[in-house]
């Protein structure tokens, strides 16, 4: 399956992305091409990279080469001939994870083996996160990112909210925008037990950033549905998020 | 060859003998569908657990959030977990039960939890209760949970669970297995780290076995044996690593440092 890559830029992060040519299970190095992708005017731009392959094995993107818009992506060398600027396909079937660094200058830095699947990228839905796992009331800042990447070339307002779990109602409510790295910065007095991130319409990856005396920590969180191997898996999740969508909605 | 597969398929005492345990290192020594690991399926409810890396060596703290899985996804409330504690040698250090649990919990472990033991070892987290009411039999939780790493006192710096390694029963009746994790004879598995190991001060990688059998493993040119349910951890030098082993899925936790700085990934 494709997989898509993207980074984080605002005015405290940036980040750095290697992104492997092999496997994990096939240390062969793949004759591929890297590419970056970016809606414009309801079109998508295609720009091939060709200078920050550094060895047979990696590209690696620097600050420089990364905004909030942009996706990344291996293909074959002759795509921009028969790419379709309406829909984002799969290119190319090479199962990888890059890994997104992120760093603070003359700072900490942190990082995890991510990745956008092509799965991902056609499907709505509502995401659904726990707030109090990975972000931390000790820390200076503390920040959510949703990275959304969806198959057309859109970039449409939705919305984000921290949810209060046990008091049934909305803490605070953000814009996120389709195709981009959504950057929302979080108050500690809502990094409880009891609140989530939960997200209207599209999905994303929910990433969760921390920041102390220059250290960073930097991770996501993993979907309600990895929590249960049982065949009613989607009922049990889809059960929560419906409580979650009543909250919103009442 | 499709055919013969075919054939294989629909023969119930094949299929059978082909889910067993030897069926699985045969599989996997044959590179014939091989499999990395395998939910169990019991007639009762349970609670899997991942093998969590804990360190208190080098002046770290652990820090380790789970949720209370049975109440936000069944509503039950008055569960409880138990966390069992083994050292880097796989011997149970420490039990712990928690009980009155919020919807999403922490615990801190650092060398005063373990009596001044400054080391490093492995953990598991069982979830239990005694209602059973609207468990369905084949209901299977797994708690992949965060852990923060912190060294001399700095950020803590998360990550996820790894891999799926110990189960038990959710209603607290049933001994603890592991032998999910599904190995091979031979060391034909490659796992490659897509990460460019260059420009850091220091690498460790932590190898934790999750299986019930011997893992076998060569990094570097060298070879590590790791009996089961044991960790080690290696300093690698080299900017790119693959491990060859007789395990599919041996991906071990990668921690990076430079300058006073630390980063603590899975691989």
């Amino acid at each position: 399956m494709q997989h898509f890559f993207f980074g984080i830029k605002n005015e405290l992060l940036n980040s750095e992305i290697q992104i492997p040519l092999f496997q994990n299970r096939k240390f062969k190095s793949e004759n591929l091409q890297l590419y970056k992708c970016f809606p414009e005017k309801n079109k998508w731009i295609i720009e091939k990279i060709s200078q920050r392959k550094i060895n047979d094995y990696f590209f690696i993107l620097k600050e420089e080469d990364i905004s909030n818009k942009d996706i990344f992506f291996l293909a074959d060398n002759d795509l921009e001939k028969k790419f379709n600027n309406k829909i984002l396909e799969n290119y190319r079937d090479f199962t990888i994870r890059a890994n997104l660094k992120i760093y603070l200058r003359h700072g900490g830095f942190s990082s995890y083996q991510s990745d956008y699947p092509y799965s991902m990228i056609n499907k709505l839905g509502t995401i659904l996160s726990p707030v109090s796992s990975l972000c931390n009331s000790q820390a200076e800042k503390n920040y959510i990112i949703i990275r959304n990447i969806f198959e057309k070339p859109i970039e449409e307002k939705f919305k984000a909210y921290l949810i209060n779990y046990n008091k049934k109602k909305i803490e605070k409510e953000y814009d996120l925008q389709t195709n981009f790295t959504n950057i929302l910065e979080l108050d500690k007095e809502l990094i409880k037990p009891e609140i989530f991130i939960v997200t209207e319409k599209y999905i994303g990856i929910p990433m969760f950033v921390s920041l102390k005396n220059k250290f960073i920590s930097f991770e996501h969180t993993l979907p309600p549905h990895e929590y249960i191997f049982s065949k009613n898996v989607f009922k049990i999740v889809t059960k929560l998020k419906k409580e979650m969508n009543e909250i919103i909605n009442k | 060859m499709k055919s013969l597969i075919n054939k294989f398929k629909k023969n119930k005492l094949l299929k059978f003998l082909a889910n067993t345990e030897l069926g699985f290192l045969l599989r996997n020594s044959l590179q014939v569908y091989p499999q990395s690991f395998k939910t169990p399926k019991k007639k009762y409810p349970i609670s899997i657990s991942d093998c969590f890396l804990w360190r208190t060596d080098k002046n770290y703290q652990t820090k380790f959030k789970y949720a209370d899985l049975l109440n936000l996804f069944y509503k039950i409330e008055n569960s409880w977990v138990e966390f069992h504690f083994y050292s880097k040698n796989n011997k149970l250090i420490k039990i712990r039960k928690i009980e009155n649990l919020d919807l999403f919990n922490e615990l801190v472990i650092d060398s005063k939890f373990f009596n001044n033991l400054e080391d490093y070892g492995v953990f598991y987290i069982y979830h239990f209760s005694m209602n059973s009411k609207i468990m369905e039999e084949d209901n299977v939780l797994v708690n992949r949970c965060y852990l923060g790493y912190s060294q001399n006192n700095n950020l803590f710096s998360f990550v996820h669970g790894n891999v799926y390694a110990k189960y038990t029963s959710i209603l607290s009746n049933k001994k603890i297995e592991h032998n999910m994790m599904k190995m091979s004879f031979l060391m034909n598995e490659n796992y490659a780290i897509q990460k460019y190991f260059d420009g850091f001060d220091q690498t460790e990688l932590v190898f934790i076995n999750p299986s019930s059998k011997t893992l076998k493993f060569k990094i570097e040119g060298q070879k590590y044996m790791l009996k089961a349910g044991c960790c080690r951890i290696i300093e690698i030098k080299q900017p790119v690593i693959s491990i060859l082993s007789n395990c599919r899925l041996l991906r071990p936790t990668v921690f990076s440092y430079k300058n006073r700085y630390l980063d603590v990934h899975h691989s």
